[in-house]
């Protein structure tokens, strides 16, 4: 069975709101990413193993709250003290878990179907999470992330690009449909490109 | 609208957290004898002062945990926050 | 009329375009870079509305917010706006506005009457009418008061444009753009920090437009262009005109409205109309400027009687003259150069001050230019119903209470100057606790509570040279404070005009035997009469006067009348001012559309919603929906017309005889691991776990801390350290902090982690009696017979390329089994369920059905966990271990949880076999007793049993063990229903339980 993805019925392609008078080039871009695996990772408390030692997709763990070590495959993200999400485009980077993080020291579980990710990219990005979300993202870099509310939903921003202003928003699978309307709402002040 | 420093993840809104009441109360051990005043002082009672008050708030927008919030409750000054473990 | 008050080669207005709008039916032209208000004024129009009680004629005081008369219905394409202040809107093509409070029109008002009557309608005078007889209130007062009451009319159309929010950071927030807030915005901005520069009109410069000033050698306008070019070139300044700050709230955040599109020609349809900004800042400077005080004198309110400074900032700014024979009424120096900039324009004024002398050089000036001043005179009184035509003035004997002798002096317009009161409103809500300062006869700004700094003209500065000195000192050192950098902006020099001392006088007196109203509150008609009868009648503190009087209590907020006001009160009480105190200032500093402060939060977008994978399939196959919390579930699949009722007959019908799927999703699931899970769980259930075995699930009951019920579901035990717990919907998330409040903070000895999987997993509840064949289709090559997936035993089958959860667990009391399956599968799942169901007859159904099936098979649900019920009430006792502690088993032993006849849980079921029995019936012994009928118990859920074909309702009542076979009455005051009720048991259907288990 192939997966389908929770903006499947949902999201357009096209242009929308104001872009007459813009050059398309310079429109935000909308798309959801799909198709990824998503695990969170809990180091028990018990657990005496040094984080600093593992690696996962030769990817270190962040200690510090707002960090991501990325390559191009995969996402490593802190999510709160001794807990990270994974997110990876490997299909098989549960094999790769599965032979690192022992079931005695880290509790993990699978959640690559419990999220929906919207990708949002351009110049008016900021301003447009600005818009839902109370976080201070005047400081946000590349490989930056943080847990807030967007229009009361809650959500987690990715900073994956800063030059090219690319976010990665994930919200619960369930609120797709006000997660997507809040966000293409937003953009529509600016106009922008559904891919 | 309040600002709390959540001691991991730093300044938020307060819209990101929940209110979770006096951080003083502390929960009778398991399997112990616990007097009716005793259970009552835990399960009902509470000061209500007017002034700083040590209270418990749950990041639930952003990293899930609970933590110690030193708060004034007519100004809403925010002196100190503190991990579980720690104290004033 | 054509603009005949327009004078040319003025102003800073575009003549090149003309603009028509309507005023009371007529057509008007202005240009571009007007207001309403100048508009009207350049047309010679001063008579706007009717005030609000005597509905006197009222005319335009003032050029900005602090307006009290010119409230006008505004419409604009298909709207309509109330309360529309004419000096707030700017020019653009399209309007039509139209004077309020008048009838049939505001030249000619029916409502006038009330004029002639004022002397029985003194302040207070609704505290003491409309009171007997007691029966006219409904049908006479309250009627009558409702017609002539309020201002515009609201407009019952949806609000067509859109609103939105926005939320900022900055180091440093700016409030006004006059000399300091643009001194303080330079200096910071220039220092490195992230500055946020707001302005509430379209221009910037705030008294710099309209003033004979210079800095640096540029005039005011010139000099504010190019720093505001400066500031927005620089990538760490965000410069906002048409941007009101109108609240400051805790740890520094103010709320500020930006107008977007209203004066916009041609704007695009996405553009917001109005934008509410969130500023967190670190620092605020509050540079919001003063208002100018009337002075207060007889019939001081006509028509053509205004503020000398809105005078001539109508003037300098919009090329406008308020009058070409005008009075400047004043007890202070500023009000002369409104006199010297009429002059410059050819227009001759006379100048009465209550002063006996001033040598100022700004006095000097004009005499120089050969203004007429009176010294020591003062206006008692003024003649002109619809337009101030003249004024009796007076010299003032030697101790100011009364008049030597008196004259008339014939004028178009009266400029009235009664000093100055700081805007310190912002202040003061961010909790500074303000001080009076007795020299400037004002509230000026004392302690701070929070991040902010006041400067300018809104602490008392109000010399040009010490404004800019405050602000670019102000801004270096803040933001100094902030970025570290030492980059100090040098402060330009400056030239102004001097001014001296202002006259403690304000109040004129009446001349002997007159009886002239001299107003304090414009727009609610409050006069020095009405402050008087206030403090007569006991009212002595502030608060108590102003709730009295209505004084300041109107849609302008007393910006013109407060401090007057209370300079009044403290006269009358031979108190001074600090002791009276003042009211409190509250946001918002004007009115905010309600549109703005919701934003994007409209129609069903009012919150979020939340919706299955398999969502889509239910839409398709007519589901109804229904709202659980926040989310959407398929109440029922309506076929052909049926109706409710019928559909959910239909499928709970089909679930008991054939099989059913019903969408389980939104049930909470919690993935609980590690070594101390099983221990936890046994804390948290009221009954144990400890050896719940692998591979079974189990019902378990959580109680809170008081020992009321809190939630109910089936823990699984996947394998030794790992279990899946399941919850309801409604309290899926608070079953999930409720976990981690115990874990980290009770319990953080134990190593367990919880974490919510509900959108992982879809779940398909599959029920009826053919279920099991069912579940032999979609899994051929698994063993589901009763041995291999035994009653509440849990399997992972293989389906396709992924797992499924099967858990042999059932809500509706037919054997059925809960299929889990990932979400993005969810609804393929679903199609293959119902595709291999279709030989067993297989329907979908919905949360109607499911309450049918749950209900009369008497299992409880959310209706009977209300947070009242304890383990008892709902007869689950023996879920109660006596062996081992748990959360909440402590207050078990309460006395009122052990009393002898204490509430259990019973079906209830109509005699006559038909009458459905509302949700939330009392029951009692007799419909007939005496009130309060003693209340045996309520119902908390009804259906129609469709294994009887007969009504049948759960209830929780008195001594419900021993009531079986009783008849009672089932009585709803709502609905008007009494109906006689027959006690049964709450297991009406399959009482031992055998459906599950075959």
């Amino acid at each position: 069975m192939k997966r389908n993805s929770p903006l499947k019925n949902l999201h357009q392609t096209g242009l929308y709101g104001n872009y007459k008078n813009q050059n398309e080039n310079d429109l935000l871009v909308i798309r959801e990413i799909t198709n990824l695996k998503i695990f969170q990772i809990v180091q028990y408390k018990s657990s005496t193993l040094n984080i600093d030692s593992l690696k996962l997709d030769g990817l270190s763990f962040p200690v510090h709250a707002g960090f991501v070590e990325a390559s191009d495959t995969t996402r490593v993200q802190w999510n709160a003290p001794n807990t990270w999400i994974i997110i990876s485009s490997n299909e098989n980077i549960i094999d790769d878990i599965i032979k690192n993080f022992h079931e005695n020291d880290f509790a993990i579980t699978d959640q690559s179907h419990s999220r929906a990710i919207i990708q949002i990219e351009g110049k008016k990005a900021l301003d447009v999470i600005k818009k839902g979300s109370p976080l201070n993202l005047n400081d946000f870099k590349k490989n930056n992330c943080a847990n807030s509310i967007y229009h009361g939903i809650t959500i987690s921003i990715d900073m994956l690009d800063d030059d090219l202003n690319k976010f990665n928003i994930m919200a619960l699978r369930s609120f797709t449909g006000s997660f997507h309307h809040a966000i293409t709402d937003a953009a529509l002040e600016f106009g922008y490109k559904g891919l | 609208m309040l600002e709390i420093r959540c001691p991991y993840c730093g300044n938020r809104s307060q819209n990101e957290f929940a209110y979770g009441g006096d951080a003083t109360i502390k929960r009778p051990e398991l399997n112990t004898e616990v007097t009716d005043q005793e259970w009552d002082n835990f399960v009902y009672y509470r000061k209500n002062p007017r002034g700083n008050h040590l209270e418990l708030w749950h990041h639930i927008s952003g990293c899930r945990q609970w933590f110690k919030v030193h708060r004034n409750t007519a100004t809403h000054e925010i002196l100190k926050t503190l991990e579980m473990k720690e104290n004033l | 009329m054509s603009q005949d008050f327009r004078i040319n080669n003025c102003g800073l207005i575009n003549r090149d375009k003309e603009i028509i709008f309507i005023f009371n039916g007529k057509k008007y032209t202005g240009y571009k870079g007007d207001t309403l208000a100048s508009a009207l004024l350049a047309n010679g129009i001063h008579l706007i509305a009717r005030s609000f009680k005597y509905h006197r004629p009222r005319g335009i005081i003032a050029a900005g917010v602090e307006d009290a008369n010119g409230k006008v219905q505004l419409y604009k394409n298909d709207t309509t706006e109330p309360n529309v202040n004419v000096t707030e809107v700017e020019l653009v093509e399209g309007l039509r506005i139209e004077s309020q409070n008048c009838w049939p029109s505001v030249s000619f008002d029916v409502g006038a009457i009330n004029n002639l009557l004022n002397r029985f309608f003194p302040a207070g005078f609704y505290y003491k009418t409309f009171m007997w007889p007691k029966s006219f209130w409904y049908k006479v007062y309250e009627p009558f008061i409702r017609k002539a009451a309020g201002m515009g009319k609201a407009s019952l159309d949806p609000d067509p444009d859109r609103y939105e929010h926005r939320y900022e950071h900055c180091d440093i927030l700016v409030v006004g753009s006059g000399p300091s807030g643009i001194s303080s915005a330079l200096a910071a901005a220039k220092n490195g920090a992230q500055v946020i520069l707001a302005e509430d009109k379209p221009r910037f410069g705030g008294s710099l437009l309209t003033d004979n000033i210079t800095i640096g050698n540029k005039n005011g306008d010139e000099w504010v262009n190019d720093a505001i070019a400066e500031l927005r070139s620089m990538p760490n300044v965000i410069v906002r005109g048409r941007s009101q700050v109108f609240g400051y709230y805790d740890h520094n955040m103010l709320v500020m409205f930006e107008r977007c599109k209203d004066h916009l020609g041609n704007p695009e349809i996405f553009t917001p109309r109005q934008r509410l900004w969130y500023i967190r800042a670190k620092q605020v400077i509050i540079s919001t400027g003063s208002i100018e005080r009337p002075l207060v004198f007889g019939n001081n309110d006509r028509p053509g009687i205004m503020l000398a400074s809105s005078a001539k900032e109508y003037l300098k700014i919009y090329g406008v003259l308020v009058g070409k024979k005008p009075i400047i009424f004043t007890n202070n120096d500023t009000a002369y150069e409104t006199a010297i900039e009429f002059k410059n324009k050819g227009i001759d004024s006379i100048v009465v001050d209550t002063r006996e002398a001033s040598n100022a050089g700004i006095v000097n000036e004009a005499k120089k230019l050969g203004i007429e001043i009176k010294f020591s005179h003062a206006i008692a009184n003024t003649s002109g119903y619809k337009k101030v035509s003249s004024a009796t003035i007076g010299k003032l004997n030697k101790t100011k209470d009364g008049f030597e002798s008196l004259s008339e002096l014939k004028c178009d317009c009266i400029c009235v100057s009664g000093n100055w009161t700081p805007t310190v409103h912002l202040a003061s809500q961010s909790g500074n606790k303000l001080k009076y300062d007795s020299n400037l006869d004002t509230f000026l700004p004392d302690q701070s509570r929070q991040e902010e700094t006041v400067i300018g003209s809104a602490n008392g500065t109000f010399t040009l040279k010490k404004s800019l000195e405050e602000g670019f000192n102000t801004g270096f050192k803040l933001s100094n404070e902030i970025t570290n950098n030492n980059n100090r902006v040098p402060i330009p020099i400056s030239d102004e005009k001097e001014y001296g001392e202002h006259d403690k006088f304000w109040c004129m007196p009446l001349p002997d035997k007159k009886h002239y109203k001299r107003f304090v509150d414009f727009q609610n008609d409050v006069a020095v009469s009405d402050i008087q009868l206030a403090v007569r009648e006991g009212f002595r503190s502030i608060e108590h006067v102003k709730r009295y009087t209505t004084l300041g209590m109107a849609t302008d907020q007393g910006k013109t009348s407060n401090l007057n006001g209370l300079q009044l009160v403290s006269d009358i009480e031979k108190k001074i001012v600090p002791e009276v105190g003042h009211t409190t200032f509250r946001p918002p500093y004007t009115s905010v559309t309600i549109g703005t402060i919701i934003g994007r939060e409209v129609g069903k977008n009012y919150r979020a919603t939340r919706k299955s994978p398999i969502h889509n399939w239910h839409e398709k196959n007519n589901g109804v929906f229904v709202d659980a919390g926040l989310w959407l579930r398929p109440r029922y699949y309506k076929q052909g017309d049926e109706t409710l009722h019928e559909a959910s007959k239909r499928e709970a019908l089909n679930v008991r005889k054939n099989v059913g799927v019903c969408d389980v999703t939104s049930l909470g699931k919690i993935d609980i691991k590690g070594k101390d899970s099983a221990e936890f769980l046994n804390r948290v259930y009221t009954n144990a776990f400890l050896k719940l075995p692998v591979g079974k699930a189990r019902y378990g009951v959580m109680l809170r801390e008081d020992g009321m019920v809190f939630d109910d579901g089936t823990t699984t035990r996947i394998s030794e350290n790992h279990f899946h717990m399941t919850t309801t919907t409604a309290q899926a998330a608070n079953v999930l902090s409720h976990l981690e409040y115990y874990l980290q903070i009770v319990w953080p000895e134990l190593d367990v982690n919880v974490t919510s999987t509900t959108e992982q997993w879809a779940g398909a509840a599959i029920a009826g009696p053919k279920s099991r064949l069912l579940l032999g289709k979609l899994f051929p090559n698994e063993d589901v017979s009763t041995e291999g997936l035994p009653f509440m035993g849990y399997r992972e089958f293989k389906f396709k390329n992924t797992i499924a959860r099967v858990f042999r667990i059932s809500f509706s009391g037919e054997l059925a089994y809960e299929i889990n399956i990932m979400s993005d599968f969810g609804e393929m799942m679903w199609e293959e369920i119902v595709k291999a169901g279709q030989e067993f007859n297989i329907q979908a159904y919905g949360t109607e059905a499911l309450s049918t099936l749950r209900i009369e098979m008497g299992h409880v649900a959310g209706s009977e966990i209300d947070g009242r019920t304890i383990a008892y009430d709902l007869s689950l006792e023996g879920m109660l271990s006596k062996k081992k502690d748990f959360i909440g088993k402590r207050s078990l032993s309460r006395q009122a949880f052990m009393n002898e006849g204490r509430e259990k849980i019973v079906g209830v079921v109509p005699l006559d076999k038909k009458t459905s029995i509302p949700e939330g019936s009392y029951i009692v012994k007799d419909p007939n007793a005496k009130l309060p009928n003693p209340k045996l118990g309520h119902v908390s859920a009804s259906c129609w049993s469709v294994e009887y074909d007969n009504p049948f309702s759960l209830a929780i009542i008195k001594d419900g063990k021993n009531k079986k076979g009783e008849k009672l009455y089932a009585v709803s005051p709502l609905k008007n229903k009494t109906i006689p009720v027959e006690i049964v048991s709450q297991h009406y259907v399959d009482p031992e339980g055998k459906r599950v288990r075959s």
